[in-house]
């Protein structure tokens, strides 16, 4: 057993060596930008190529849901299927229905408490400032809804997971909240195409801005605020789907209980 | 008149900084020393309240002073003054709740102890 961990500690420190005396030949970064960089850099938001541009400044929300739009959604599915198993997983191990419940006793001091009611809005607002400005600044749907998922795991741990349950936070609703964000962005993904199809012009599935041969497409602008086309559909549904999915994940992970 | 105040939010901003810097060396020294878990719990927490919301608190103020900064001035005054608020109402909160958890699940002993009235059987 001993011998076992020495032999592999040592081809361990053996290959970090290698790697560290070989690859940096090839991983040193140079000064130069690379010419997939320098187009998606130029087209990111530039009002003179209308065809090319995403009209969006933060380029890395404009490649995640719009260059590469059909990988994100399919990262999104997966995210849904490892919740959704999560679910069938604990299906049977948990009851949400506890009718004695008193408030005095459970959770944390009232020091803790009252710190908790104020700050849990502001995470919340902070998480729909990330989501809702993706387009914008760094950030985007799932960082937003990860953080707005934040406050209902403080309440659940300084509250108790009942507190949550009695203030109407449920995993049904959770459940129906995170299929509208689904659908939501199940209807951002052909909205161009529906638009097309009603004006009778040629329209692509997952298209954001006018084409060269589909010029119809999304605004850039409504009513002269930039919201990117489809871009902020998109973090908006992802943020609502993201959010309501970490909150039921931690209520059925709180509810386990250990005799099933 | 404009250049009296500025001068002195600066050297106010500058003088707020210096003194989180020199907290945090007095916190670090202190967490490094001090004998019980609630005394260096005590010191981590002089880290936050005198080594991040006071030079948070200077940063801001003295971000006001420097026009070259442009309109941008205001966003780092701003966001510097709201983290320390933040920061100022979570910190206490976050260390109490670590202290009353684990004198309360007995873990750590209060070791040199003089009076311990919560629970006598830690003291000591």
């Amino acid at each position: 057993m001993k011998l076992v961990e020495l032999v592999l500690l040592v081809t361990l420190i053996l290959s970090i060596a290698l790697l560290l005396t070989f690859a940096y030949m090839y991983l040193t970064p140079t000064s130069e930008i690379r010419n997939l960089a320098v187009f998606y850099l130029v087209t990111t938001y530039n009002p003179q190529l209308p065809f090319y541009t995403v009209n969006s400044p933060e380029a890395v929300t404009a490649i995640v849901w719009d260059y590469r739009g059909l990988d994100t959604l399919f990262e999104t599915a997966v995210f849904y299927l490892a919740l959704i198993a999560a679910l069938a997983l604990a299906r049977k191990l948990y009851v949400e229905a506890t009718p004695e419940f008193n408030k005095g006793n459970e959770g944390l001091s009232v020091i803790v408490k009252t710190v908790t009611k104020i700050t849990s809005p502001m995470i919340i607002a902070v998480g729909a400032s990330i989501g809702l400005h993706g387009h914008l600044t760094p950030g985007g749907g799932f960082q937003g809804g990860a953080t707005i998922a934040v406050a209902p795991m403080i309440i659940i741990i300084v509250f108790s997971v009942l507190y949550l349950l009695t203030k109407r936070v449920t995993t049904e609703k959770m459940l129906l909240l995170r299929s509208l964000g689904l659908i939501g962005i199940g209807l951002t993904t052909i909205s161009a195409f529906i638009i097309g199809l009603t004006a009778g012009r040629t329209t692509y599935v997952f298209q954001n801005m006018p084409k060269f041969d589909a010029p119809l497409g999304l605004p850039d602008k409504l009513n002269g605020v930039l919201i990117s086309g489809t871009l902020w559909f998109f973090n908006l549904f992802e943020m609502l789907a993201v959010a309501s999915g970490f909150t039921m994940a931690f209520i059925v992970l709180m509810l386990v209980k250990k005799e099933g | 008149m404009l250049d009296v105040i500025e001068l002195a939010l600066r050297i106010i901003g500058l003088g707020l900084i210096v003194l989180g810097g020199f907290a945090s060396l007095i916190s670090a020294i202190g967490f490094h020393r001090f004998k019980n878990f609630y005394l260096r719990l005590h010191a981590a927490t002089i880290g936050t309240i005198w080594g991040c919301v006071y030079p948070l608190t200077g940063a801001s103020l003295l971000s006001i002073t420097l026009s070259e900064l442009g309109t941008y001035r205001w966003f780092i005054a701003g966001a510097s003054l709201v983290a320390a608020i933040i920061i100022l109402i979570l910190a206490p909160a976050g260390s109490h709740a670590i202290a009353r958890g684990v004198h309360k699940a007995k873990i750590a002993r209060v070791q040199p102890c003089i009076a311990d009235l919560l629970d006598k059987d830690l003291c000591g």
